[in-house]
């Protein structure tokens, strides 16, 4: 599916590919704990502890679970490489999503400060997340899986260009 | 600091070592309630083993606490907050310099705060009903931290608050000190544009969502007397009851005597019953502004303004009233407020481009409306749904049967994201975000065309960044002192325009054992 928000003749960075296996790993497990919820009445049933319980809902149920839950599992490569972020001039351009798309703007002189995390999962998969600040809480300017050398590159960039271009509020 | 004492004084502003009290009542104004809890729960107690005990014949029961004891424990209540109240007193010292407002205050755990002058996004002076009995204010200065009001002093006597908000408004307008001059501060003349008489403000109350509210409760209520027959259920509804009757007096007594003044310092408003409170607003501090009519206040033509000023936040805590700066208005007040939030509103014909936005639909004045593919989501407001990008601003309109429009400055605009989901994805729309800061007012254009969003995307970030280095000093009298008017035009981008990031807010906080404020503490 081509993006209809992404603008003519900007080459987006995607970010690291390895935040695929990171977001596996996150997910999975709460898919798998999601899916084990689902079959709990299934369980109950077939020891004989709930026999009340409808056949049919206790099938559908973790069947639908998982059905979603393996659909998700099958985004993540896409929606990793839907995120992609783009330095020009004046301003950063971040995009993500496929189905549910955003692309933002933030001005470079906007910027309050600049977030990088890293969690232990990500360490051990060498990536950061970046986060920008304006002083607007509506501006939600992430960047999960950004390798670690590239965010650290990047915040530096920023605010270097944010004290170039500073404006006030 | 930068300049000595005696040249300061002239706006009277403190050197580096004067240092002042707030008045000693404060900490009692603060803490009235704390004490008269702590009285009310043992006199109470007090008299009722007193009634009992001479119930009883004259004597004391015998697991009756003696009047000594009861005694002895009021009065080291009125000791505890006696002390409490004056180290709090004791250890609260504020000082205005030319560039920092200070204010220490805490007993164990001590706090020094300081906040560049220049930052000041809005300027309170409140009184409280307590306060007023004893002629005394709170000032509370506000920077752009999200709404948690930086500086309170409270409470001065109410000319003194008046004295310090024009010294600090005067220096945050970078008015050069007069070496010359004698040490008074000349309060910035003020002129009232528009007063809410109390008939409007009634009116505005009883047509508003309370109503509706009562009315929808008093119908669920008579619903279940008639299905149940019994008229005893009504007293389980009398807590409702009250709480529509407290509901009411809490807007009547806010709005009551609202005022719009104007002085050079930036838009003043007046209002409050009880306690009653004026806001200062700078200029240029405005973000965004909101205009907004319900069903019912369209037969009357009445319109409700509020705005997004960086130092007022989301403003729950003050019941959203902070942001209000039109609680009902016509038409034609709420052009001179407007009027007075934007004096440039970068057309010719403001009137009637603001008349289109606020009652129009289709394509008059310039606005853009959504495309017809936007019927399929948006089947009755889709012509109504619309924006204009003026010189200076851009306007969206919304809502078919519950009004707005919101106006959001250029060089105001923090970021911008265009949003599609799959829906819209199939029909060609496009949502856009401006983002102000936190506030009521959430500025977006919904469904637009996919091309006119792309080219407003681009055009908004090129505006919004030409805006921005064009943008005035936050000093707003810098330039030559200029009639009011003019004041947008006039001022240009001074270096205080590049100055350092939102809330330089120094706040230092030294660890002990204790609450941060003894006073507020009881």
């Amino acid at each position: 599916m081509r993006s209809q928000l992404a603008p003519q003749g900007v080459e987006f960075t995607r970010v690291s590919e390895n935040l695929i296996t990171a977001r596996r790993i996150a997910r999975g497990i709460t898919f798998v704990v999601l899916v084990a919820a689902a079959a709990m009445p299934l369980l109950l049933r077939s020891l004989g502890a709930w026999s009340g319980y409808p056949a049919w809902l206790a099938w559908l149920l973790p069947a639908a679970t998982l059905a979603a839950v393996v659909w998700a599992f099958a985004l993540i490569p896409r929606q990793v490489r839907a995120i992609g972020y783009a330095e020009r001039n004046d301003d950063l351009l971040i995009r993500q999503g496929i189905y549910f798309e955003r692309l933002m703007v933030v001005p470079y002189g906007r910027m309050q400060y600049v977030d990088v995390t890293v969690g232990p999962l990500e360490r051990a998969l060498g990536l950061s997340s970046l986060k920008l600040h304006t002083a607007s809480p509506s501006t939600n300017a992430a960047l999960p899986g950004l390798p670690a050398t590239e965010a650290a590159r990047l915040r530096e960039q920023l605010t270097a260009r944010g004290e170039a271009k500073l404006a006030g509020l | 600091m930068s300049q000595p004492d005696d040249a300061a004084a002239g706006f009277g502003t403190d050197g580096p070592e004067t240092w002042h009290h707030v008045h000693p009542v404060s900490p009692f104004v603060r803490g009235w309630v704390a004490v008269l809890a702590v009285l009310f729960i043992f006199g109470r107690n007090g008299m009722e083993d007193l009634f009992r005990g001479l119930a009883n014949g004259g004597d004391y029961a015998p697991n009756t606490a003696p009047v000594w004891v009861i005694l002895s424990i009021v009065g080291a209540a009125v000791v505890v907050f006696g002390i409490s109240f004056y180290l709090s007193w004791r250890f609260t010292r504020y000082q205005v310099t030319d560039e920092y407002v200070h204010i220490n205050s805490g007993v164990v755990f001590r706090q020094q705060r300081k906040a560049r002058i220049e930052r000041v996004q809005a300027i309170d002076v409140v009184q409280p009903l307590l306060a007023r009995v004893f002629g005394l204010a709170e000032l509370k200065f506000d920077v752009a931290d999200g709404g948690k009001s930086a500086m309170k002093l409270a409470f001065l006597k109410l000319d003194e608050a008046r004295r310090l908000r024009s010294a600090i408004l005067a220096r945050a307008a970078g008015l050069p000190a007069d070496p010359q001059g004698p040490a008074v501060v000349v309060e910035a003349p003020e002129q009232v544009v528009l007063a809410l008489t109390p008939g409007r403000v009634v009116g505005s109350v009883l047509l508003s969502g309370i109503t509706v509210m009562a009315l929808v409760l008093s119908a669920g209520v008579a619903l279940l007397v008639v299905r149940t027959g019994s008229v005893a259920v009504l007293a389980a509804f009398i807590p409702m009851v009250l709480g529509v009757v407290a509901a009411y007096w809490q807007r009547f007594t806010t709005d009551f005597n609202f005022r719009v003044a104007v002085s050079p310092d930036g838009v003043r408003l007046h209002y409050g019953m009880l306690e009653t409170r004026s806001q200062t607003i700078p200029p240029g501090r405005v973000q965004a502004v909101g205009l907004s009519q319900g069903p019912v206040w369209r037969m009357l033509g009445w319109y409700k303004i509020h705005v997004n000023v960086a130092g007022y936040g989301a403003d729950a805590r003050e019941g959203g009233t902070r942001t209000v700066v039109l609680p009902v208005g016509t038409q034609a007040e709420a052009m001179v407020v407007l009027g007075l939030l934007f004096p440039d509103p970068g057309v010719d014909n403001p009137h009637e481009v603001f008349a289109a936005g606020l009652n129009g639909t289709g394509d008059a004045q310039g606005f853009i409306h959504s495309p017809p593919a936007a019927r399929w989501i948006d089947p009755l407001a889709w012509r109504r749904t619309a924006y204009r990008a003026t010189a200076t601003a851009l306007l969206c309109r919304h809502g078919i049967l519950y009004r707005r429009l919101q106006v959001v400055p250029h060089e105001r605009t923090q970021s911008l994201s265009l949003y599609q989901g799959p829906i819209m994805r199939a029909l060609g729309l496009v949502d856009f975000e401006l983002h102000s800061t936190a506030g009521p007012v959430r500025p977006v254009v919904h469904h637009m065309d996919l091309a006119a969003a792309h080219q407003l995307f681009d055009e908004q970030a090129a505006r919004a960044a030409v805006a921005r280095r064009i943008h005035r000093s936050e000093r707003w009298m810098e330039a030559a002192p200029a009639p009011l008017v003019e004041l947008v035009e006039t001022a240009s981008s001074a270096p205080a325009a590049s100055a350092a990031p939102v809330a330089e807010l120094v706040e230092t906080k030294v660890p002990g054992s204790e609450t941060k404020d003894a006073g507020s503490a009881p």
